[in-house]
């Protein structure tokens, strides 16, 4: 696999790079040192969509956690820019698989809240707000709860957050992974949009194949205990005008879909066959 | 088209006074209990007083409302202190889980001692008076907020204080708007008990520490046999104890809260 070389040959123009990151920790179940990560280098470019799919257990939200700056990791390290990331910024906006928009706030001040926190002027924030409700499609509830509203719903008041503050990478964390199938797809459509449009960078987690190949510029296949990188696929369809319609109908999509699923069943198959290997091991350890 | 016309669907009126009516029935119903005893056993006046005789104790009585006032002035300030202290503390407390983990046994051993079992020292230190009662409520009410705030803070989820902080937001700004307001459920059970649980030990503060207020007033009415006054003051605590809890921190609790969905109505 040349993927490391190549990682590292385009580090030096990169957003977002990683070198050598190991992760490990404690199980609180059984006491044991789990090894999550080992030896990860990602070098993701300015406005690239990068997801990440793998296995349960392939430590991709404990890597979310580290470039977020949540974490930090036990050997190696995670830049933007070329400056260590140390804790939670501003130039890294988060959105999180549960429901973290606060309930007390209403959709508009939600969507407001970073640009409240940056003390950007009431009449501007206002219009940001109104642009990017317009955006993710919620007018008419900007006075709602968050409780009046569906879990889809929900989801877009968070992306729009997020946005709205305008951080230069996005953290993805399976966002759509709570709502209905209906509505991921049309919030995953939405997202190829506003993201074509704001040309963000994004770092997206999910488990989903087909959402990791229909959203990203480049699929990065982990692989399970330790979670590491096992593959880099190029998606061979550009991002512009994606959508469910032509991905169920472009070959092309779906031979890319068959090689990223290839990667990682072979890893879902291993991982199965360890975790029933280190099963038998413990009845055996039981019995004696 | 054979449309099926749509149904008019309308809460009954009579959903809101069954709500508000059919509570008062048990109210009747012991004051029902209390005549046929009268009725039946014909008691002593000095053992169980007439209905109508405790009804009139208010209007009757000039010392009635003089020590109405005095008990719920101190339950005032000694619950106002309470919590004050109790939500900053617990504020404080909560925001470390280890600290939270290192006074919590503490905090539930100094909750299940009887506020009473402190009288005797709240004299020693404070003598007779308004300053002992205060206190006494104050150890009512301060450790039921206190380890319900704790609560409340560590209740929060997580991921709302990480959000916030990927936006940029100060420790302030965390405190202001994700952990007060998550925590306000929680804080505001632990106000209402709080109250609850300030009320009682103002009574039993007063029977035997104070000079004035509801407590003294039926622990006097004892040595002159005033069973009529008794009955009203025990029945004047009852009152105003559910006053305070439905008519002043249910509403509060249903305005705040309930607008933005965290708990469903209790009251």
């Amino acid at each position: 696999m040349t993927a490391g070389n190549a990682e590292a040959a385009s580090a030096a123009s990169a957003t977002l790079t990683v070198n050598g990151l190991s992760h490990w920790f404690i199980d609180p179940q059984s006491g044991s040192t789990v090894h999550a990560l080992d030896d990860i280098n990602l070098a993701i470019q300015p406005g690239e969509f990068i997801t990440v799919v793998g296995p349960s257990g392939c430590g991709k939200t404990t890597l979310l956690k580290i470039l977020a700056g949540f974490l930090k990791p036990l050997a190696g390290e995670a830049r933007v820019h070329g400056s260590l990331i140390t804790k939670p910024g501003r130039d890294r906006g988060v959105v999180f698989q549960e429901l973290a928009i606060l309930p007390w706030r209403t959709v508009r001040r939600n969507i407001g809240h970073g640009l409240e926190i940056q003390k950007v002027p009431k009449d501007v924030r206002a219009k940001k707000v109104a642009e990017l409700t317009d955006l993710v499609g919620l007018r008419g509830f900007e006075d709602h709860y968050p409780h009046q509203l569906s879990g889809g719903m929900k989801q877009r008041v968070a992306v729009a957050r997020t946005w709205a503050s305008d951080p230069e990478i996005i953290l993805m964390d399976e966002p759509f992974a709570a709502v209905d199938a209906m509505t991921r797809q049309t919030l995953q459509e939405e997202l190829i949009r506003l993201t074509v449009e704001t040309k963000k960078t994004v770092f997206f987690i999910t488990h989903s194949v087909e959402e990791a190949v229909f959203l990203g510029d480049r699929v990065i296949a982990l692989a399970a205990r330790p979670g590491r990188v096992k593959a880099s696929v190029q998606v061979p369809v550009p991002r512009e005008g994606r959508t469910w319609e032509t991905m169920t109908h472009d070959p092309s999509m779906a031979a890319c879909v068959e090689e990223v699923l290839g990667l990682v069943r072979g890893e879902h198959e291993a991982t199965l066959a360890s975790e029933s290997h280190a099963n038998a091991d413990a009845e055996q350890a039981q019995e004696t | 088209m054979t449309a099926i016309p749509m149904p008019v669907l309308r809460t009954s009126p009579w959903s809101k006074v069954k709500k508000y009516a059919l509570p008062i029935i048990p109210f009747f119903l012991l004051i029902g209990v209390w005549v046929s005893v009268i009725a039946i056993a014909d008691p002593a006046i000095g053992i169980l007083p007439r209905p109508l005789k405790v009804l009139q104790v208010p209007f009757q009585e000039d010392e009635y409302w003089p020590n109405v006032t005095a008990s719920l002035g101190r339950l005032f300030i000694g619950f106002l202190v309470a919590a004050v202290t109790g939500v900053l503390a617990g504020i404080v407390a909560g925001l470390s889980r280890k600290f939270a983990d290192f006074i919590g046994p503490l905090v539930t051993a100094m909750n299940a001692i009887s506020g009473i079992a402190w009288i005797p020292l709240a004299i020693a230190w404070f003598g007779i008076g308004r300053g002992m009662v205060v206190f006494i409520v104050w150890n009512g009410a301060f450790f039921l907020i206190f380890a319900n705030t704790v609560l409340g803070v560590r209740m929060v989820p997580e991921v709302l204080d990480r959000s916030l902080q990927t936006l940029g937001a100060s420790r302030l700004h965390i405190l202001r708007n994700v952990t007060f307001p998550g925590a306000l459920p929680h804080v505001m059970s632990g106000l209402r008990s709080g109250l609850g649980f300030g009320w009682r030990a103002v009574i039993a503060a007063e029977l035997v520490g104070a000079t004035s207020g509801l407590g003294q007033w039926i622990f006097i009415a004892q040595e002159f046999a005033r069973a009529d006054i008794i009955v009203a003051g025990a029945l004047t605590i009852g009152v105003i104890g559910l006053i305070m809890d439905r008519g002043l921190l249910a509403p509060l609790e249903r305005r705040t809260i309930e607008r933005w969905g965290l708990v469903e109505s209790s009251a």
